[in-house]
């Protein structure tokens, strides 16, 4: 009498069906792989927009299905960022001093190398020692442990003073932007440890990779986030379906009933905010090193903001509407302010693109949330239930 | 017949209005209760101080053998205790079918990780099968909740009542906007109920009340003003005076 999971779920077969179809035509696409057709640096835009799709699915699931609007989730996705960042930066520049100073007669001591190290990341904020919380930063396995540690336990925490207090709408929306803002801020002072408003940079550089060419690394974390991207849209389909699904969208709909019926509502929203909030930083941990660089400037509320128009424009509540949403407008936005879209001459004025796609996403999210509730992706509902 | 649920000398106050007012309350199981009473004589409050939702300034809430006090319990805990409410409108979640409404509130455990892990059971397939038969809506248990008729949802929000499994049912205006012949089968539903468990219906509607056939409490002012049959009650003056005389 059980249908299994994927009975149930059709639309995670089309979604892992589309995915693969998508990431076997870029790889073929690709300079590394085949034709060449798209650049790699289109492919790093590619991969970026599949991190940017996980970090969506999980703010679909935190915000579309358990109400909560957090503004906070693009500070976890970039927590992951500086994470893996830290390790990338200091084994490139321990590679780079260890030859520098190998040319040197007498061989350096590890003090000195460490010296050396530190000095090179952090002389631009005018600091030649190592901040605490650079301590694992030798070791990849413990920042790979850190990228889900550190969202994993701020929201944990966070989350667990926030709901206990029964903060919740539009309150909590502010709570999380407060912390997200807070964080942004910290991470803009020069003595935060982690390079002021410089951030980190040269993350395209992966340590021990430096004779393989760009174009097979950046094919490297495509694939990784495309098999991100569908691990954790099977998960979060599977956290979703069936009785746990039910009750994160009854607590959505009616979180006092849900009390009565005997759920600690508290807890459910613990799991979800905190489950979101790892999976947002291994998105961020894989985004980071295709985009090359890190700054405070990324995890600014604005950035989680968009990430929930995004997911309005995709359509709330369905995990294929994050996906389509940051997809589309993502791409689009990439179009619109890379110069890509022509100027429209209207005689009087001329629209610049760069400047005006702004105002055409937010026409386009009030458009949306006013009159289009469903998203884009409502139009697949249809064929998401007739095939189930 | 033991005790079941004993409040005393419970007194709440909402910016200076006295709500409840030194209430003491007492129901067996099983039993059925009617409790009537004027607008703002503290129906709702009192249902509310019950599932713990609202915390007393004073008093006692004592409940089942071990005399537990459920002031300072949370509201999932008290429902995981016994205690189940229905609502005065009908809650339920809308955007769910009839039967994910009911699968969520069938006994089981309550625990985030036991509620992931949760696998369908014949014996709660059937649990709710019974369910709906019970409360008229088997032909109703694929459809969405938001669909259904007025009374068709205070059925099925009695149905997840039931389902909990509750030794206590705290049920406000179950027959409200209901049709004749719902109102009888919403009756019969509450009477079978409170044969193995106790069930205290809030109502205004006395010819509702009467044929629940039952012993009554009448509220105001946030305190006890008569206990006794229907017919008991509507005959002292004090409640024909605040009450049945406007």
């Amino acid at each position: 009498m059980q249908k299994s999971f994927i009975a149930q779920n059709p639309s995670v077969l089309w979604f892992l069906a589309c995915l693969g179809v998508f990431t076997l035509g870029v790889t073929i696409l690709s300079e590394a792989t085949g034709t060449g057709v798209i650049s790699t640096s289109f492919v790093k835009t590619l991969g970026k927009v599949l991190c940017l799709c996980l970090v969506a699915i999980a703010m679909d699931v935190v915000w579309g299905y358990c109400g909560i609007l957090s503004l906070g989730h693009f500070a976890f996705f970039g927590i992951g960022g500086y994470a893996v960042g830290m390790w990338l930066m200091y084994a490139r520049t321990e590679a780079i001093v260890i030859e520098n100073l190998a040319s040197r007669t007498i061989p350096p001591t590890p003090v000195e190398v460490n010296e050396a190290i530190a000095t090179q990341i952090f002389g631009v904020v005018g600091s030649s020692d190592f901040p605490l919380i650079w301590a694992f930063s030798h070791s990849l396995t413990l920042q790979m442990l850190l990228v889900v540690l550190v969202p994993g336990l701020l929201a944990l925490v966070f989350g667990w003073l926030a709901f206990r207090a029964r903060v919740t709408g539009v309150y909590l929306s502010i709570l999380t932007q407060a912390m997200t803002l807070a964080l942004a801020l910290y991470l803009f002072q020069n003595d935060s440890g982690l390079r002021g408003n410089n951030g980190l940079s040269g993350l395209q550089n992966i340590p021990g990779f430096e004779a393989v060419p760009q174009s097979v690394i950046s094919m490297g974390f495509f694939w990784a986030s495309a098999l991100a991207l569908a691990l954790g849209y099977v998960m979060f389909a599977r956290v979703l379906s069936g009785k746990m699904g039910s009750v994160i969208r009854a607590i959505r709909d009616d979180e006092p009933r849900v009390r009565f019926l005997g759920y600690h509502v508290e807890s459910y929203k613990l799991f979800i905010f905190t489950l979101t909030a790892v999976v947002a930083g291994i998105a961020g941990a894989l985004y980071y090193p295709q985009a090359g660089i890190i700054n405070p400037a990324e995890i600014v509320p604005i950035a989680s903001i968009y990430l929930a128009v995004w997911v309005a424009i995709g359509g709330r509540g369905r995990l294929y509407g994050a996906v389509i949403g940051t997809a589309f407008v993502s791409l689009l936005s990439s179009w619109f302010t890379g110069g890509g879209a022509p100027a429209v001459d209207l005689g009087f004025y001329t629209i610049q693109w760069t400047e005006w796609w702004l105002v055409l996403l937010g026409t386009s999210f009030v458009a949306v949330t006013l009159f289009f509730p469903g998203g884009i992706g409502r139009v697949f509902d249809k064929f998401a239930r007739k095939s189930s | 017949m033991s005790t079941l649920l004993e409040l005393s000398g419970v007194s709440v106050s909402f910016d200076g209005f006295k709500a409840i007012n030194n209430l003491a309350f007492q129901i067996s199981e099983p039993e059925m209760r009617a409790i009537i009473g004027p607008n703002g004589a503290g129906k709702t409050t009192f249902m509310d101080i019950v599932t713990g939702k609202t915390k007393p300034d004073e008093g006692r809430v004592l409940w089942g053998e071990k005399s537990v006090n459920l002031i300072g319990k949370s509201e999932s805990q008290i429902a995981q205790d016994g205690i189940g409410r229905k609502f005065q409108k009908p809650t339920v979640f809308e955007a769910q079918t009839v039967r994910e409404n009911l699968a969520m509130a069938l006994k089981n455990p309550r625990g985030p990780l036991d509620v992931l892990f949760y696998r369908k059971t014949k014996q709660g397939a059937a649990r709710i099968e019974a369910l709906a038969e019970e409360i008229n809506l088997t032909e109703q248990l694929a459809r969405t909740a938001g669909e259904l008729s007025h009374g068709q949802k205070q059925w099925l929000e009695i149905g997840m009542l039931l389902a909990q499994d509750p030794r206590l049912l705290l049920v406000d205006e179950p027959a409200a906007g209901m049709s004749p012949a719902e109102r009888e089968k919403t009756t019969q539903i509450l009477v079978r109920a409170a044969q193995t468990r106790a069930v205290v219906v809030v109502e205004h509607d006395m010819e509702f009340v009467r044929r629940l056939n039952c012993k009554v409490t009448v509220l105001h002012e946030g305190a006890v003003l008569a206990e006794g049959s229907i017919d008991h009650v509507t005959q002292n003056p004090e409640v024909i005076d605040v009450y049945l005389g406007r």
